[in-house]
């Protein structure tokens, strides 16, 4: 009988030849365990950072959070667990006319105070046609979370024009963040 | 939200964000955004500090209705109809 597959995990022990290409390595690390999406569910003017309400839990038909979720509490995140977090923040703004800049940060804290603006992503508006044009842009960064209880993150927009809505949806994301764990701190 | 395609406000929270800016509002039920399930916000963000909500009364419903029929008749004038 051919062999098909092998049970990697569980059935090899010691150290892995290094022959035929083998690595020689000893201990396997699992890959990515906690991944979830958060959102914006309604819109608002002007600025907002940081950006401390109406957020929710992805809950859009089909969607499904991987292991554990984020909590959230007047916009600030706390993560499930200690590691490396892959963290985008995807923003979408209208307005009905031109804007010189909309932007999108993402703050981050290590000891559950000072916030530190760890990225910045950047857009503008340039109106086609009539009526509201809209416009998105996402920004990411890589925070090691090594305490949960100190380690938080929040999320600001803000817009050159005051008149410029950040965009919110309940049943989709227009504004929200996916937080995907990467690996151990 | 405003019809996407068209622009033309059509849901009360077109209103709501031409009334005050900043998160002056949230809702009781997201999923179902009536006059009776808006609520004032206790905090907003504003400079990187979260500070009590500046907005303390809601607009009255028909104060709302009227903003939103107010943006309407300003899109059908600017869009012909």
């Amino acid at each position: 009988m051919a062999l098909s597959k092998i049970d990697i995990e569980n059935m090899v022990t010691g150290e892995l030849t290094t022959t035929n290409g083998g690595t020689g390595a000893t201990s396997f690390t699992t890959g990515i365990s906690s991944a979830s999406q958060w959102r914006l569910n309604t819109n608002f003017t002007g600025d907002a950072k940081p950006i401390t309400s109406n957020w929710e839990l992805n809950d859009t038909s089909g969607y499904g959070s991987l292991g554990s979720n984020m909590t959230e509490s007047s916009g600030i995140f706390t993560f499930p667990s200690t590691g490396f977090w892959l963290i985008t923040f995807h923003c979408t703004w209208y307005y009905s006319g031109d804007s010189r800049w909309v932007e999108a940060t993402i703050n981050t804290t290590t000891n559950n105070s000072s916030y530190t603006t760890a990225t910045e992503g950047y857009h503008f508006i340039q109106q086609t046609e009539s009526g509201n044009t809209y416009s998105s842009t996402s920004t990411q960064t890589v925070f090691d979370v090594t305490d949960t209880a100190q380690c938080k993150v929040r999320f600001g927009s803000r817009v050159n024009n005051d008149s410029t809505a950040t965009s919110g949806s309940s049943s989709l994301q227009l504004t929200g963040v996916t937080f995907v764990r990467l690996g151990d701190t | 939200m405003a019809d996407i395609n068209t622009g033309r406000p059509n849901h009360i929270e077109d209103a709501l964000v031409k009334i005050h800016s900043g998160q002056w509002f949230t809702w009781t039920d997201s999923k179902n955004k009536i006059y009776g399930n808006l609520r004032l916000t206790e905090k907003v963000g504003v400079d990187d500090n979260i500070v009590d909500n500046p907005v303390t009364e809601l607009p009255t419903e028909s104060a709302v209705n009227a903003k939103l029929k107010e943006l309407q008749d300003a899109w059908d004038a600017a869009n012909g109809g």
